[in-house]
């Protein structure tokens, strides 16, 4: 029976979800943003400002450990090190870049918006928008939408070169790989780029509104802030693992040669 | 103007209202008074739209809250002015921009006439000069009558003061009652909820009494004081003092 429940309260949780998705399009479809512009701006700036350096050092450590770790391996195995670049690439490309930055950004910036929301709703805020006529799926949710939708993209691309910059450093540096055999794009195809910009775009979607939807359900006062808080960042950093696994296999299947 | 019948609601299993029934008529000040928690901010919130009730129906202007869609509710919550019980100023907004905001969203006047109206209400509440400030540079009274000025600048037919003077000294109390009455207007409503029944009093032409998740008492402060039921005693008869030490003594046995 509990579990049943839980099912239950996943799949309505779910249902609101999309609920309050499809509610976004519609405000962005009436003008949200031409109405709201100085909001999307600054949040654009804010999330791109809060996360710059928090995707440079994670982004940038990752690359570096990762061609560190396979190198040792190589080297156990097969020491030709011409492979590790090319493959390296090829695999930032389409899984890494977006969604260690997608995991990042849902930390970062879902974090913000649940807490921002949330804080909102429990001062009594987003009730005096309703009372005012000011949606608040209008005028809290869609400007924060674009926004972290479009900076989820530039940041993730913004990721994918520091990683892959760090990653060639290392390479060079430690091991003495060239950077022009470890930097080979030769394989690394226009289907690479479009399944890596998909889950962009995906995790650019899913995590404003998995934040926005447990910052407006908060309850209580600042204790339930930080359980809106703590839910968002768990269900949008789900959203993006669910939705790397879904557009792997429809990438695998579609795309790749 | 609003009708209340049967309106019943509960929260997390536990029955905060039931079988509320309810009129208010224009011109009219009512206070709601009642134990905390009873319910007086719910019921407001349930009148004006933001809460939908478990069972019965409030009608507004003769239109049910539960037959309109979400834009005409939102059309319909034009026609209130509402002073949050936590003030509910926009934290991103200057005192100014809070102000003007209802009468920005309702769209039908010019900058220049917005920003008039704002300077002028900001007067009258006596906070000239603070438009360009930010809420958490203000202390509670005054964001108190930044919430005043806020929820008057509409004037709204109806305006729902919800515990205006919680947390306040007794002197800025008095003050916050004081504008009440000055920005009262004849064709309005206005309900007040709030502990302070002795400053209530020369605002209030009749008072609803929620006690025990239903309405107690309804009338006038006069009819209230001369009641011999104990319950009202405490809360208008200023019998508070002698029933908490009689709890205080019951409680450690002391006869």
């Amino acid at each position: 029976m509990g579990l049943l429940l839980s099912r239950q309260h996943q799949r309505s949780a779910l249902l609101r979800a999309f609920a309050l998705l499809s509610q976004t399009f519609l405000w962005l479809g009436r003008g949200s943003l031409r109405r709201r512009r100085q909001q999307f701006i600054e949040q654009l700036f804010e999330m791109g400002n809060r996360s710059v350096l928090f995707i440079t050092v994670t982004l940038g450590t990752l690359g570096m450990i990762s061609v560190f770790q396979v190198l040792i391996q190589v080297d156990r195995i097969l020491p030709e090190y011409s492979v590790v670049g090319p493959a390296f690439l090829l695999t930032m490309v389409r899984e890494f870049a977006p969604t260690i930055a997608g995991l990042m950004i849902a930390t970062r910036v879902g974090s913000g918006i649940a807490a921002e929301i949330g804080s909102m709703v429990v001062t009594e805020q987003v009730d005096a928008l309703r009372m005012c006529n000011a949606e608040p799926v209008d005028y809290l949710v869609a400007p924060r939408f674009a926004a972290c939708l479009i900076q989820t993209v530039l940041l993730t691309m913004y990721g994918g070169v520091v990683s892959v910059v760090a990653g060639g450093l290392v390479a060079n540096l430690v091991w003495g790989i060239p950077y022009e055999v470890f930097f080979r794009v030769d394989n690394i195809t226009y289907s690479d780029f479009l399944a890596g910009f998909l889950k962009c775009v995906a995790y650019g979607i899913a995590i404003p509104i998995a934040a926005a939807q447990a910052g407006l359900e908060t309850e209580g006062g600042s204790e339930g802030v930080g359980t809106a808080t703590t839910r968002a960042v768990v269900n949008a950093s789900f959203c993006v693992v669910v939705l790397d696994f879904i557009l792997s296999g429809f990438a695998f299947f579609f795309l790749f040669d | 103007m609003i009708v209340a019948k049967g309106v019943g609601k509960s929260f997390g299993g536990e029955r905060i209202l039931s079988g509320v029934d309810l009129t208010f008529h224009e011109g009219e000040v009512v206070g709601i008074v009642g134990p905390g928690g009873v319910g007086k901010s719910l019921l407001m919130k349930i009148l004006c739209g933001l809460v939908e009730p478990d069972e019965g129906e409030v009608t507004v202007f003769g239109r049910s809250w539960a037959d309109l869609s979400v834009t005409e509710r939102a059309k319909l919550r034009e026609r209130f002015g509402m002073l949050f019980q936590n003030y509910a100023l926009f934290d991103f907004m200057t005192v100014g921009e809070n102000v003007a905001f209802p009468l920005v969203q309702r769209g039908d006047m010019s900058a220049q006439d917005v920003q008039e109206r704002v300077v002028e209400r900001l007067t009258q509440v006596e906070l000239s000069g603070v438009n360009h400030l930010y809420s958490r540079e203000l202390s509670g009274g005054m964001k108190k009558r930044v919430a005043l000025a806020r929820a008057t600048i509409g004037e709204a037919p109806i305006i729902i003061y919800d515990d205006p003077t919680a947390g306040l000294d007794p002197v800025t109390s008095s003050k916050i009652f004081n504008l009440i009455s000055d920005l009262q207007r004849p064709d309005s409503l206005s309900l007040i909820t709030s502990h302070d029944i002795e400053r209530m009093m020369p605002v209030c032409q009749r008072y609803i009494m929620l006690y025990q998740g239903g309405v107690y008492f309804r009338g006038t402060a006069q009819e209230a004081k001369q009641s011999q039921d104990p319950v009202l005693r405490v809360f208008f008869g200023g019998d508070a003092v002698d029933v908490g030490r009689r709890t205080m003594a019951g409680a450690e046995g002391i006869s």
